[in-house]
């Protein structure tokens, strides 16, 4: 009893602080960790071994792999480029450079890091409304919204699908067939409500809206060589995530097998790729495993679990809506990975009591994903366009994201409840 | 320009300023600060307190910063613009204009009169700056010495550097 009481107070102690932001989150998950394990070998309810045996590598790895292919790609101008091609072809009409740059961003984001894509398209989205002579909050907006959105789609697209991926088995495949249809039309969705709330600033037709062509963005691209092999192995990874369950491969193998052969290929200066690796994240990502590993150790997850039982007599749909808005919920003030990887191991508790939780991972995957549109601290992607936003002349305060984010979250959530609803039985597959 | 000091010794960097310093008080506006460095052509304006001593710099560049874009701080290359569009005729607002000269300034470099010319000099390659304020020994404002005329000066001396004695 005490140990499960003084784990559960380490995990919520470590969650406060962690959302608190007063103290990095890297240095609260490792103490943490530490303090987990501490606890566990006094108590001897949780031991080196165990920590070892939780720690989920085929996250990590597929993170590592694909981190490095984004640290040989960040380099060489070719985000730039996307941005600038997109801003040449909205041939400066505000929707089109809208839709073109949200779409751009999306479909980046849908195979590589949110943050990185948005750090480096954002720039140049300032640079092009500058020039244009229109306000780029509406634009700064849309692309961490729309990135958001689109990053559900792929099982490499966002943090929560990757620990979900490697929880319930699923493949890259899986992703594309269950989440794919409903990120689709949610993301119209959010495109349809954008257009809308920000219509009176895209109404508004810049004077001289023929200077963007002048970008030419090919004189982006520094390194069109590196470009065009990072691009060749990214996509043979992609190709290769496609075929995992019938080459028996997982996608931590892939994306490390990749990362692998475009270090070969390229020869980069490897200190320079280090550098530019976030291992803050992935030291974070392995310590909330240890932390998690110990509530399930000292049995507070079996506890929570046989208390869920009594939600037996929901109808599953109902369960799975719940849990829907429940992760939405939190994923709107908190970070969306510490929340998964705490649901995982409940979610896998319920499935031990005879819960068919395969709906539910789908759920879960949806929640997270759409439920960080709802504030400006609500995913990665948000808090990196508001503090790019805060260097310029027109800052994005939480207010003004409260009233543009709030209903992208809301919408994008109900027309995912309602897909839900009706793709039930896909979900149960 | 002809140096008053004599060739091959310690030179001083009051030997080479210009007394007659262009400053602003520090009460003054923005859009004032502005027309000082219009009507005299000027790249930087001590700003002083009401008894002529210096509270710090305002420089041409700290002016421009209000005109140029967000853009600029934000991308690493700006080769691939080949035009600022609308940047190019949007000016600062009235009321940034108006705003109290203290939101530009920055900490100065003062040097005081005796100070060497080769020290100046490395001061003012070291701080990016164009010109360097001299004050007196009760620290008010006595004068202002550019690049040129520092580098100037250090270069007259290299006339008593006899080539022969190699």
């Amino acid at each position: 009893m005490i140990a499960q009481l003084l784990s559960a107070l380490i995990f919520l102690v470590s969650l406060w602080l962690i959302l608190s932001e007063k103290v990095n989150r890297t240095i609260i998950g490792l103490f943490g960790a530490v303090l987990m394990v501490t606890l566990g070998k006094l108590l001897h309810f949780y031991d080196e071994q165990q920590v070892v045996s939780v720690v989920d590598f085929n996250t990590l790895g597929l993170l590592l792999g694909m981190m490095i292919l984004v640290a040989l790609l960040e380099p060489t101008g070719f985000f730039q480029f996307l941005a600038v091609w997109a801003g040449r072809l909205s041939r400066g009409k505000p929707i089109l450079l809208l839709v073109l740059l949200g779409t751009i961003t999306t479909l980046v984001s849908m195979f590589l890091d949110n943050v990185t894509t948005v750090v480096l398209i954002a720039p140049v989205t300032i640079l092009i409304c500058e020039i244009l002579g229109i306000q780029p909050t509406p634009y700064l907006i849309a692309e961490a919204l729309l990135s958001n959105t689109g990053g559900t789609a792929t099982l490499v697209g966002d943090p929560p699908n990757i620990l979900i991926a490697s929880a319930a088995g699923f493949t890259f495949v899986d992703f594309l067939t269950h989440s794919l249809p409903v990120v689709l039309f949610t993301w119209l969705a959010a495109l349809w409500l954008l257009r809308h709330l920000f219509r009176h600033e895209l109404a508004v037709q810049p004077p001289n809206a023929g200077v963007v062509l002048q970008l030419n963005p090919r004189e982006t691209l520094d390194d069109p060589v590196t470009t065009r092999k990072v691009l060749i192995i990214l996509g043979v990874a992609i190709v290769f995530f496609f075929f995992e369950d019938a080459l028996k491969i997982s996608p931590a193998f892939i994306a490390l097998s990749a990362a692998a052969g475009a270090l070969l290929w390229i020869r980069p200066d490897m200190q320079d790729i280090l550098k530019r690796i976030e291992w803050s994240v992935l030291v974070f990502f392995a310590s909330l495993f240890v932390i998690v590993g110990g509530l399930e150790a000292s049995g507070v997850l079996g506890y929570i679990v046989s208390q869920l039982e009594l939600l037996k007599s929901i109808p599953p749909v109902l369960f799975g809506l719940i849990l829907l808005w429940f992760s939405a919920g939190l994923s709107a003030f908190v970070d969306n990975v510490p929340i998964t990887i705490a649901l995982i191991p409940v979610l896998q508790g319920l499935e031990a009591h005879g819960f068919n939780i395969q709906p539910l991972w789908w759920a879960l995957a949806f929640g997270a994903g759409f439920g960080g549109n709802g504030t400006i601290i609500g995913s990665s992607a948000n808090i990196v366009v508001a503090s790019l936003s805060e260097r310029t002349r027109s800052p994005i305060t939480p207010r003004l994201w409260n009233r543009r984010g709030l209903p992208v979250m809301l919408l994008t959530c109900t027309v995912a409840s309602i897909l839900y609803l009706l793709l039930f039985p896909l979900f149960q597959r | 320009m002809d140096f008053l000091f004599p060739m091959g010794e310690s030179v001083m960097i009051k030997t080479c300023m210009k007394q007659n310093v262009i400053s602003i008080p520090v009460t003054a506006t923005i859009r004032e600060a502005a027309a000082l460095v219009v009507k005299h052509h000027i790249g930087l304006l001590p700003v002083i307190d009401p008894n002529g001593k210096p509270v710090g710099i305002v420089r041409l560049s700290d002016l421009l910063s209000l005109e140029l874009p967000d853009f600029f701080d934000l991308l690493p290359d700006l080769d691939f613009v080949h035009d600022f569009g609308a940047v190019e005729t949007s000016r600062p607002s009235a009321e940034e204009l108006d705003r109290p000269i203290t939101h530009l300034i920055q900490p100065g470099i003062f040097v005081e009169e005796s100070c060497g010319l080769v020290r100046a000099f490395a001061l003012m390659i070291k701080h990016h700056l164009y010109d360097l304020p001299v004050i007196s020994n009760g620290g008010v404002l006595v004068g202002i010495a550019s690049r040129v005329d520092i580098g100037a000066a250090i270069l007259y001396n290299w006339q008593s550097v006899d080539t022969n004695s190699q």
